[in-house]
């Protein structure tokens, strides 16, 4: 029995709900609860556990998680326990796509945008990135595939094929494919 | 590099030119220099993490 859990890591808005769905059109199983409905942001649905949240304070659910995806914002990767193995499918995406999605995010919520710059939030985010880069590669527990949500779109054959290996051959490619089709469809 | 120069207290430049020998720097101003920018690279650093942690909570990806 595979005992891994697969999380799908990045910034808010690198594609990281995308590949959610790839992962479980593909076969495999998800961990979510649903709470964020799908909306105009995430169509599909936000594919998000709250208690992800709250892994500092409980790591008992990991174990239901064994086997499993699930999808966790790259600040929280820091909170992970070394008892488990993990494989990381890490999304980057252009910044300026990230920023702007995130911008349109905020409006739509309703909430005020913080008072920083895209320019001065684009250099924290690039810090905090090579941050957590550096620090995945120092955990031996740690296995990462990073996936470039841009260059997924251009050529999504042979990135699904990268991914299926790095999962050990757990998804069916044919439909976790056309899952990037329909988006491409959704972005015209 | 056009240089300025800072007050300090003589007990305390004495303390650090001692501290500048041993850690091997060339010179007391290159320690005093070395020490600020750790501190401002500290404190920059600090700032950045807070406005990613900041983003992350107004996205209602971290609580």
């Amino acid at each position: 029995m595979d005992n891994t859990i697969t999380i799908v890591s990045g910034l808010p808005r690198s594609g990281t709900s995308m590949m959610m769905q790839i992962l479980e059109y593909g076969g495999m199983k998800v961990v979510t609860d649903n709470i964020r409905k799908a909306n105009e942001d995430n169509p599909h649905g936000y594919y998000e556990y709250e208690k992800v949240k709250e892994i500092k304070e409980d790591t008992g659910w990991l174990k239901e998680a064994r086997g499993k995806a699930f999808k966790m914002v790259s600040q929280l990767l820091y909170d992970l326990p070394s008892n488990e193995n993990y494989k990381v499918i890490f999304m980057k995406r252009k910044m300026n796509e990230i920023l702007a999605s995130q911008s349109k995010m905020l409006e739509r919520m309703g909430g005020s945008k913080d008072d920083t710059s895209d320019e001065k939030m684009g250099e924290f985010f690039n810090k905090h990135l090579l941050k957590i880069t550096d620090w995945i590669e120092g955990r031996k527990y740690i296995d990462v595939l990073y996936i470039d949500y841009n260059d997924l779109l251009t050529n999504p054959d042979e990135h699904i094929k990268t991914l299926n290996r790095f999962l050990n051959y757990k998804l069916n490619e044919g439909k976790a494919v056309e899952v990037i089709d329909k988006s491409l469809y959704r972005n015209r | 590099m056009s240089v300025s120069k800072i007050k300090i207290d003589k007990e305390l430049l004495k303390k650090a030119r001692e501290h500048a020998a041993k850690a091997g720097y060339t010179s007391v101003e290159e320690f005093v220099s070395h020490i600020i920018e750790k501190e401002i690279s500290k404190a920059e650093e600090s700032e950045s993490e807070e406005e990613v942690k900041k983003r992350l909570k107004g996205l209602g990806y971290i609580s």
